[in-house]
Order: C-alpha cells, then structure tokens, then sequence
C-alpha cells in the first residue's frame, strides 16, 4: 500500500528526514515512535504533501502511484489521511458544509457520483452518532471553540466519513486526557479492516495501549533505528529513547 | 470636524480667486431651473463657491492620501438635467420579492416605477421641496464643512435630482424598501460622460422602523456623486443595507450622514464591489443621548479598483454606543482604503466605541491602507479598535487540500470564512443571504 524508500526532506534548509525506508501492508497498523525532534511530524507532512517540506532524496509509492508528485488533494482522493495534531479552526465554515465540500470532491476524483444532501445528512449522522459527537457541533465554524478533545474527535469523524486506505494519526494523543483518549482509539479500532492501513505517530506508548500496533518502528534523527512488534513499544517505555538519542531523556 | 453645524450656519464666503481647474466642473449649474424653495438655491450657491475655491481633493489633503481621483480626468463630465431615456424593462429586478421599490435612474426619482408599503410616503427632492414637507430644509442643509467635503459642494452645487423618503411617526415597517439607483453612462473609451447627483433623504417619525435596501449600479462611464441623508428621530430604528456595485468603468462618491435623536437605533452594512475609483463615506452623528448606531461592510475588489470607506461616529452626548465592522479582499492590483474614526465629545460620558478593519490579500500587488482615529475627550469612555492585513493562512489552506478540497475550492472557503464573520452583523437573514450569494458569485466570477 505504501513503500517509502531512501526518503530524504529539508525544512527551512535543514535536513530533518535522512533515509526512511518503510513498507505499510493493508490492513495494518504501523505505530512510529520517537523522541521530540526526530522527525514524525516532518514525515507525517511530507506524506501529505504540506508546501515548504522538500523531498531532496527517495521515494514513496501510495496506490501504485508516486505520492510525492501529487498536490494535497489528489493524495487525498487516492486515500491518504492525516489527522492533524493541530487541527486548525475555520471560523463562518460549519462542519457540516466542510465534511460535504470535502467527502464530494473525493467522490468527484475518484469518478464517483456526488452525494445529494439528503444521503450526506443521513450519513453524517450516523458517523456522529458512533464517534459519540455532538450533532449541535456540526453547525459550528469547524473547529472553532472546541476543546482539544472535541477537536481530535472532529478528525477521527472526518476519518469515518472519508474512508480512506490509509490514515496517519499525528500525535493525535497530545493534549488528551485518558477518557478523551479512549474515545478516539474506539473510533479508529472501530475503522479497522482489511483494507485499511494506519500509521500510528506518537511520542508515548499510552495510545498504542488502545490501538494495538502490528508493527512499532523507533525514529530518531531522521531515520528508523529499529523495527519490531508490541513489545518494542513497552520496552521504550521503560527505557526512553536515550539509547536512539545518545543522552538521556525523561519519559 | 464640524459635524452638526450646517453651511448655512456657516454663512462663509470663501475668499480669494475661485481655482481655474474647479470651474469647468460647475459650468453645467448654470443650466439648472431656480426651484420655488429659496433654501435649494441657497445651497447650490454655497456649494459652488465651496468647490470654486477648493477644487477636487487631492492626495495632499487631510483623509485623501490614498483615494486618488486622478483618473477622473481621463473624462469630461457633464450634468443633464433633462430627463433621461431608458427602458424600464432592462432594469435589474427587485433582489427580494416583497419589498416596496423607490427607482431613480441617474439620479432622477422614477415616480412611475415606485411601489411603497403602506405608512411609507417618497417624492422628489424638488417636489418635498415645493410643498414644504416637514425638516427637509434643516436635515438637507445640514451638510458639514464643505470646504472639507469638496464633493458634497459640487453634490450641492447642483442640488435637484434625488427624493426624500419618510415613515410616520409610529410606524413599524416589517417590508423592505429597496432603493435602486441606476445610472446609465457613457462607452467605456468615451470623452464626455454623464455627472450625476442625486441627494436623498430617509426621514423616520418618532418611534418609527424602516429596512432600506440600496443599490447602486449601472453601465459604462459616469461619475455618481451622491449625498444621502438619514434623519432618525426619537427611539426609531432604522437597518440600512447597501449594495455597490456600480459599473467598473464608473467613478461612485457617496457620503452618507446619519442623524439620530435620543434612544435611536441604526445598524448600517454595505458591500463594495463596483467602481473604478470609489470613496463610501458615512458620519454617524449620535446627537443625543442612548443611541446605538453601527457600520459594517465588506469589499470585494480586483483589477485595478480602488475602493474607499471612510467612517466617523461622533458622540456628542450620553451612553451612546458606536460600532464599525469592516473586512474585506482585495486581488490583482487593487486596493483598499479604510480610515475610521471615533470622535466622543466632552460631554459623551458612558460612551462605548469600536472599530475594526480587516483586510486578505490575495495577490502581492494588492494594497491596503488602514487609518484608525480616536479621538476623544470624555474621561469615562470605552473605546477600541483593531486593524490586520494579511494573506490566506497556509496551514488553514494545507488542512482543506489535505481533505481532498481543490486548491482553488479551498482558497473560496477561506474567503467566505474569512468575511462570514461580518456578515453575521447583517441582523436581516434574507440580506445577509443576499450578501453570501454576492460573495459567492465574486468569487465564481474570478475563476473565469
């Protein structure tokens, strides 16, 4: 589904990504690990394609097809997600009119049949309504006066209504108390499937408690160090990644 | 500012020479008929020899820095006052269904094409003027410093088209009245183009309400120099909505001045989306105690436009409250100008001010100038203000895109989100739709 080879990127004229090799199967869960700095966040937004992130080295294949010359949206509609760590307020746009902008111009590029507002409200609904959302929430500016919880649970419903073959979840457990945690991870668990790939970024091993990785790799100064299963993510937990780093750091 | 003192107060002469350069300007008011009401002819003359000595403003003038009417001059403007020729059946329908309609096309009230709700009366400027109907001297003279407003002079100097509009006293109107001042004008590349100055006023009785919905729009090159007056008197409540959308060849100045008794309510808005060169101004005069009067507007500019708003609320008494919203978006080469100001006299105690202006610009070469003003001297006041300019938010852009949003779908929701924010000012919902709908249609029309 995803094969990352050799992946080299600059921000701001420094290299942050120096060599990542990494292979995503369907249906997997791939949890990345590591400490602050080492570059999860700049592979996330390479993956996705933000403007000022410049691939100078490798290569990544989505779908058969070359992810890094696609604009944002087109990585999109072939079924990439990123769920944001920041998730950005959007004031005077509701929810709702963002989800159906959305969701149509996917169903557009993939040559689908746009969705008539009666079968959007119908599913939009019912996504909420298993993510646990509030529907009054959908009529607000998007994001706007939510609370860290409610904005990463925004995302996991945009997840649920686009469907996509794979979805990045950027430290979406930062800020997040335990209960809020556990809503997002049933959300995720829940879209779990055969055909459905995650990448799991997180700098603790808390989420991966209630997403259970398949595979859990370490990252650190821009490349993996080390590859693994479940128990890689315990055993970091108890040790930090001083021995990634070259120096100690508190857990 | 002098806001509450009227010319005719003044009584002034100008002295010295009149500017050769202004006189070709009034050439066309000798032409005008002397009407019965001696006021009307008082206040052409006053206003003539106004503009004979000041001439147009130019960028070396207090609040003109950054209008410049420099391209005024690519034309010669004339004034008729003959009655002009059109086909009513090209005129632009109303934008709501059941709203009564005052038409005037270059500036002469269309009595014919007029529909009003019941309780609301409208004649012609010359006409109220002839049967002397109540206040229309004192609110129609009452126009400020003219030597400082050199286009409400040369408005003056030709003082006869136009009409005054009035609610009784007690009235509630629930329709709108929508106010459509069309204006014909000449072929783009034409010498000669037509001048046209019309004054209005909207008069509300005691306790009275009124939604006016004006247009201004047209085809080819004219100048329209208009001066519009709205008298409140006590505890009336009037909402004042405005469209421009004058031709793009045409050169609109408008100067809209408010006057409200005790206990009055007014909440203005207006979009600017027409014009080559254009200046709204507006001076909410707050004269007695307990008003509220607010201001919002957006813009909508590319191309070469240059579009100007130009705001005072001035306090005079008592917990008055004043507000003025303005965004707007300016592409290409365009550019925008706002200068604001709050002006809370000694004795406006209890005074509660705002001002805001934002600007998103969506080309380098778009401009925008913001001049903020306070200026007060009541000690017990709450005044502020706020002023940005800048660009569409990357990231905000990244988040749609990365949602599978085209680039060019992503930037319009960035624009309506960024103006949904003051049209939410628009108390009126099927106005404010009408404003989405007229930002929508911008932004469609830009990707043409």
């Amino acid at each position: 589904m995803l094969e990352i080879k050799n992946l080299h990127a600059r921000v701001d004229g420094k290299e942050v990504l120096k060599g990542i090799d990494l292979t995503i199967e369907p249906g997997k869960v791939h949890a990345i690990m590591g400490p602050n700095g080492s570059g999860k966040s700049t592979l996330s937004y390479v993956l996705a394609g933000r403007e000022g992130y410049e691939v100078t080295q490798g290569t990544a294949t989505f779908m058969g097809e070359n992810l890094l010359e696609l604009d944002p949206e087109h990585r999109a509609a072939l079924g990439l997600f990123l769920a944001f760590q920041y998730p950005v307020e959007i004031p005077g746009v509701t929810t709702t009119t963002f989800m159906k902008t959305a969701l149509n111009a996917i169903r557009k590029k993939r040559g689908e049949k746009e969705l008539d507002p009666a079968s959007f409200l119908k599913l939009q609904k019912q996504k909420t309504a298993e993510i646990g959302m509030e529907p009054e929430m959908l009529k607000r500016g998007v994001n706007v006066g939510f609370s860290g919880g409610e904005k990463k649970r925004n995302e996991v419903l945009q997840l649920a209504m686009l469907q996509p073959k794979l979805a990045v979840l950027d430290e979406t457990d930062s800020g997040l108390d335990i209960d809020a945690l556990k809503v997002v991870a049933d959300g995720v668990n829940a879209l779990r499937a055969e055909d459905r790939s995650f990448l799991v970024i997180t700098h603790y091993q808390r989420l991966l408690e209630y997403i259970k990785p398949d595979v859990v790799h370490v990252l650190a100064d821009g490349k993996i160090r080390k590859t693994g299963g479940p128990e890689l993510a315990l055993e970091l937990e108890e040790k930090g990644y001083a021995e990634y780093t070259g120096q100690e750091e508190a857990a | 500012m002098t806001g509450a003192t009227t010319a005719k107060d003044e009584g002034f002469m100008q002295q010295g020479e009149p500017l050769a350069a202004a006189l070709p300007w009034l050439e066309d008011a000798r032409a005008l008929e002397k009407p019965a009401a001696g006021w009307v002819n008082a206040l052409r003359e006053t206003g003539a020899d106004s503009f004979a000595h000041t001439g147009l403003p130019t960028p070396r003038w207090e609040g003109w820095q950054y209008t410049n009417l420099r391209p005024l001059a690519k034309h010669k403007f004339h004034y008729d006052p003959a009655p002009v020729n059109f086909d009513a059946a090209a005129l632009p329908a109303p934008l709501l269904a059941d709203a009564g309609r005052v038409v005037l096309v270059n500036g002469q009230y269309q009595e014919k094409l007029s529909t009003l709700p019941e309780g609301v009366e409208a004649a012609s400027l010359m006409e109220a003027a002839a049967q002397k109907w109540p206040g229309i001297e004192d609110q129609l003279v009452r126009v400020g410093d003219l030597a400082q407003t050199p286009l409400t002079a040369l408005n003056s100097a030709y003082l006869k088209d136009g009409f005054v509009l009035r609610v009784a006293k007690g009235r509630d109107i629930e329709q709108p009245v929508e106010v459509l001042y069309y204006n014909i004008g000449a072929e783009k590349d034409a010498q000669a183009a037509p001048a046209i100055y019309p004054r209005a006023l909207y008069q509300l009785g005691e306790n009275s309400g009124l939604t006016i919905i004006e247009r201004h729009m047209g085809q080819g090159v004219y100048l329209a120099n208009s001066y519009i007056a709205a008298a409140q008197d006590s505890a009336s409540r009037l909402r004042f909505y405005r469209f421009m959308a004058e031709s793009g060849d045409a050169f609109h100045f408008s100067n809209t001045a408010l006057q409200q008794e005790k206990n009055g309510y007014f909440e203005g808005f207006s979009s600017a989306t027409g014009g080559a060169v254009a200046r709204q101004e507006f001076r909410l005069l707050l004269i007695d105690t307990l008003n509220s009067a607010s201001i919002g507007g957006i813009y909508l500019l590319d191309g070469q436009q240059s579009h100007d708003f130009t705001i005072l609320a001035d306090h005079f008494e008592e917990g008055g409250k004043s507000a003025q919203h303005f965004k707007g978006v300016i592409d290409d080469q365009a550019r925008a100008v706002f200068q604001g100001k709050i002006h809370v006299r000694r004795s406006a105690q209890k005074t509660d001010g705002y001002q805001s202006h934002h600007a998103l610009l969506l080309s380098a070469a778009a401009e925008a100038s913001a001049k903020p003003e306070l200026e007060i001297y009541a000690d017990d006041v709450k005044c502020s203000h706020g002023a940005t300019s800048g660009f569409l938010d990357p990231v905000a852009l990244f988040y749609l895109r990365s949602r599978g949003i085209p680039v060019d779908d992503a930037k319009d929701m960035l624009v309506e989100s960024f103006l949904n924010e003051n049209l939410e000012k628009v108390s009126c919902e099927p106005v404010r739709d009408l404003y989405r709908a007229q930002v929508s249609a911008w932004l469609a029309g830009r990707r043409k």
